[in-house]
């Protein structure tokens, strides 16, 4: 290792004297472990929170419901509002100027443009 | 306002009793650890790991946290990025997290053979037990921890915005994290977590917003729009707008506030070295090498010239001398004097002589005017033609045709000669007639001339991309069309239907193909390079070219449009400028925190923080008029994400129009947003009661996860 990466000490050291069990005694080197974690999705499953009074705060039914108001919507391009809807690409946008340029925009930044919103085709 | 990660190795660890606590803040962006009853924690770093390759070594190492760039370059980091423990708000990685919290504690001082400190630590409201549990072993079994306690952020931060004086005891915390935002009412100092609101956006999605717009709208610069950079160009321009429509409206119309309030981010550009004109050296230096180079091939081509010459010379002599040798050999002689040199007659040695003396002439440069001086002596030349071919022998017979020939061809290069010469006359007297219109009237004729050259030179182009094709005037066509889909010109149609009626129209009938000669010029239609036969200038096209050297030879303003055509076609690389390394931060500003109020801007269907304080005001379970009016009097803001200048008024603002009439409503913004759940985690934790609050292992194992489900601290002590 190079001096200044030493003494600057960004590397972790492997042991630590304060530990009980070892980084590398826990998850021991050149041994495959498939997926040891569950994403959130799978630890919400878990949880069976159906299982439970509704009353009961839990993680799932503390999320706040969907909005009361109308969606204001605006130009995906300049974010000004937007009354108009291109129906070739479905984006938004605001006055001809906008329109001239998503007609020219390659296919690609329209569905980065939808994924802005989580609009865009997702081809599985 | 960029944050400072503070990771300095402390050394007063063992000062402390073991009975003194410690105190994490594991927020979605920064872990923070300290000390109770301190005000200031005393490591703070990013939430994040990585795990380069280490490039001399080959070995992979662990970095938590954010590190000097400079150092970085050690390490390949292109097959691991920056991870985090976090799904969402929740801790889903707990390996992850086990580096963070030896880093942590690492960098706190410990250094004896456990953590022997009770500690409390954050977590998200309502956190699945599973992460919970799981936070808890890890706390127990791997760091010897002897008693753990939970409690929420945002809490915290109230109830220490509340010793300082700026809530009541009843209120509305509002805290925006970095992954989620929530909204947590507090009755009689206790949160009521039965009421409380989260949404998913928070200060990750505004980044990641900005990031994106910003790469979508610069591509070429995206190397450029590094997570960090972009974060920080976040925390130092963008701000909340009282009224998003208003104020975009003031941006469309480009007025003058607008303009005040853009901002622009330089990059670092170098202006590329100005292309000097050439000196007059170098001019004269390049003529003086050209010069001498024309004067080598010239050189070579008199060397050549002059040898040819020798060489012609030569074989003059050697035939004249045999012609003279021949003078003096005898009738029966020749043939077998001339077997030796190669010729069978003498005729054939004069018209050779012939020969040679005409190329010597031409190499000498001397005008070969053998066809001029044939013209007057055509009439004895051409001798046999008038005489009917009856009455000549068959050798005539052929001379009269060879003569009749070379007459055909020598009247038809004459006819070619006048009718050039007619041309010129017809170009001359146009010119003339051009040139006493100009005389007369110079501005319309100019006017006419330039009107006549922009019709023709349309008419061509249009002709010539027909010609080549017509498929790239349609406009847009989202996949640029190729291959068969591609529409052909008129020509290549043309071919195509020759093609096919050729290969289908076998055996139908009688096949007459081959009787006339005309059928064979099928063939030449068929080939491909048909296409360019017809080439040459036709009539428009040398029209043209009339009229754009005329205006070339009066209108110094004139640039011709066919000979700068194949130039322009080239994307001519202009130099950059100062202004395309500019990042213009304009809408993008508040656009993009203003998906805390509008979460469904980037596709999340839920209710913004405004709407949020009053779904959890008619979530209370105990309702009540004056409880909603006390809590509406004491909102506070906490959290990273309600930095953002503008955040309050707007909260108010938005809040003021849910409410009914008259609710007196007041937000206050925390006295630190981002600490200041730290300093109240670390006041509570000095607490006398809080040992009561934290469990040990053995308790833990004892009661089990259903208890631990149910484990809240209470905040008031």
């Amino acid at each position: 290792m190079e001096p200044e990466v030493i003494e600057s000490e960004i590397v972790l050291p492997t042991h630590f004297s304060f530990k009980k069990t070892q980084m590398y005694e826990k998850y021991p080197k050149g041994q495959a472990r498939g997926r040891h974690w569950k994403h959130l999705k799978q630890i919400i499953q878990a949880e069976n929170y159906q299982n439970y009074p509704p009353n009961e705060p839990n993680y799932v039914n503390i999320e706040s419901p969907p909005s009361m108001h109308p969606c204001k919507r605006i130009c995906d391009i300049t974010g000004f509002e937007a009354p108009y809807l291109d129906p070739r690409t479905s984006l938004r946008y605001a006055n001809a100027d906008v329109f001239k340029l998503i007609r020219s925009l390659p296919n690609e930044y329209v569905q980065r443009y939808l994924a802005l919103r989580n609009a865009a085709v997702v081809l599985k | 306002m960029p944050f400072i990660s503070q990771t300095q190795r402390q050394t007063d660890y063992h000062l402390f009793p073991p009975s003194h606590p410690i105190v994490i803040d594991n927020g979605g962006s920064y872990f923070r650890i300290g000390w109770a009853g301190e005000t200031e924690p005393r490591i703070i770093f990013r939430n994040i790991v990585q795990r380069p390759r280490h490039k001399a070594t080959g070995e992979t190492v662990t970095i938590v946290g954010d590190h000097d760039p400079a150092l970085m370059k050690y390490f390949d980091c292109t097959r691991s990025g920056p991870r985090s423990a976090f799904d969402s708000n929740v801790v889903f990685q707990f390996e992850i997290m086990e580096y963070i919290l030896d880093f942590g504690f690492d960098r706190l001082g410990a250094d004896q053979s456990q953590v022997d400190h009770p500690v409390l630590i954050t977590e998200c409201a309502c956190n699945p037990v599973q992460s919970r549990s799981k936070m808890a072993e890890l706390l127990f079994e791997s760091y010897g921890v002897p008693s753990v306690a939970f409690g929420v952020d945002a809490a915290f931060s109230y109830k220490y915005n509340q010793q300082l004086g700026f809530c009541d005891n009843d209120g509305l915390a509002i805290c925006s994290g970095f992954t989620t935002s929530h909204v947590i009412p507090f009755v009689n100092g206790e949160p009521v977590y039965e009421a409380c609101c989260r949404t998913n956006v928070g200060g990750y999605h505004v980044t990641d917003y900005l990031k994106q717009l910003l790469s979508l709208k610069y591509p070429h610069h995206m190397s450029r729009l590094t997570w960090e950079k972009v974060e920080d160009l976040k925390m130092e321009h963008c701000y909340i707008a009282l009224d998003y429509a208003s104020e975009v409206r003031l941006f469309q119309k480009g007025a003058k506030e607008a303009e005040d309030k853009t901002r622009c981010w330089q990059l670092p550009w170098t202006p590329s070295p100005a292309e000097e004109p050439p000196s007059e050296e170098e001019i004269a230096r390049k003529a003086a090498l050209k010069e001498r180079q024309g004067q080598r091939l010239r050189d070579m081509a008199e060397a050549k010239r002059s040898s040819r010459i020798n060489e012609l010379e030569n074989e003059l002599k050697g035939l004249e001398f045999l012609l003279q040798q021949l003078k003096h050999v005898e009738e029966s002689d020749i043939p077998s004097f001339l077997a030796q040199t190669g010729y069978v007659s003498k005729q054939e040695i004069e018209s050779a002589l012939v020969k040679v003396t005409q190329s010597l002439r031409k190499a000498k440069g001397e005008q070969v005017e053998s066809e001029e001086k044939t013209d007057p002596s055509a009439s004895e030349k051409y001798t046999l033609i008038d005489i009917p071919d009856n009455m000549l022998t068959p050798e005539q017979l052929k001379e009269k045709r060879k003569q009749l020939f070379l007459k055909t061809t020598s009247e038809g290069r004459q006819r070619a000669k006048q009718k050039r010469f007619e041309e010129e006359l017809e170009r001359e007297r146009q010119n003339k007639q051009d040139e006493e219109k100009r005389l007369e009237n110079p501005e319309l004729y100019l006017e006419q001339l330039r009107d006549k050259y922009t019709e023709l030179s349309e008419k061509v182009e249009q002709r010539k991309r027909l010609k080549t094709n017509g498929g790239h005037t349609n406009g847009n066509h989202v996949s640029g069309g190729v291959g068969r889909g591609e529409r052909l010109n008129a020509a290549q149609k043309e071919r195509m239907r020759l093609l096919t009626t050729a290969a289908f129209d076998r055996g139908k009938g009688e096949d007459t193909f081959g009787i006339r000669d005309e059928d064979w010029q099928l063939y030449k239609l068929m080939s491909k390079d048909n296409d360019d036969d017809d080439g040459g200038p036709d009539e428009d096209e040398a029209e043209l070219a009339r009229i754009s050297s005329r205006l070339q030879d009066i209108d110094p303003a004139f640039v011709s449009k066919t000979e700068s055509g194949p130039v322009s076609e080239i994307p001519r690389l202009h130099p950059l400028t100062k202004e395309d390394f500019h990042i213009v931060l304009g809408v993008e500003r508040f656009r993009c925190p203003e998906i805390l109020f509008h979460p469904n801007w980037i596709g999340v269907d839920q209710r913004g923080l405004d709407e949020m304080a009053g779904v959890s005001a008619r979530r209370l379970p105990s309702k009540g008029e004056s409880l909603e009016k006390r809590i509406t009097k004491s909102i506070l803001m906490t959290g990273g994400s309600c930095l953002f200048p503008g955040t309050a008024e707007r909260l108010e603002a938005g809040i003021r129009m849910i409410q009914p009439c008259g609710t007196p409503i007041r937000v206050i913004k925390a006295s630190d947003p981002i600490l200041d759940a730290w300093r109240g985690a670390s006041t509570y934790a000095t607490a006398v009661q809080f040992p009561q609050q934290t469990f040990t292992r053995s308790e833990y194992y004892e009661k089990g996860e259903d208890w631990l489900r149910r484990y809240q601290l209470r905040y008031t002590l």
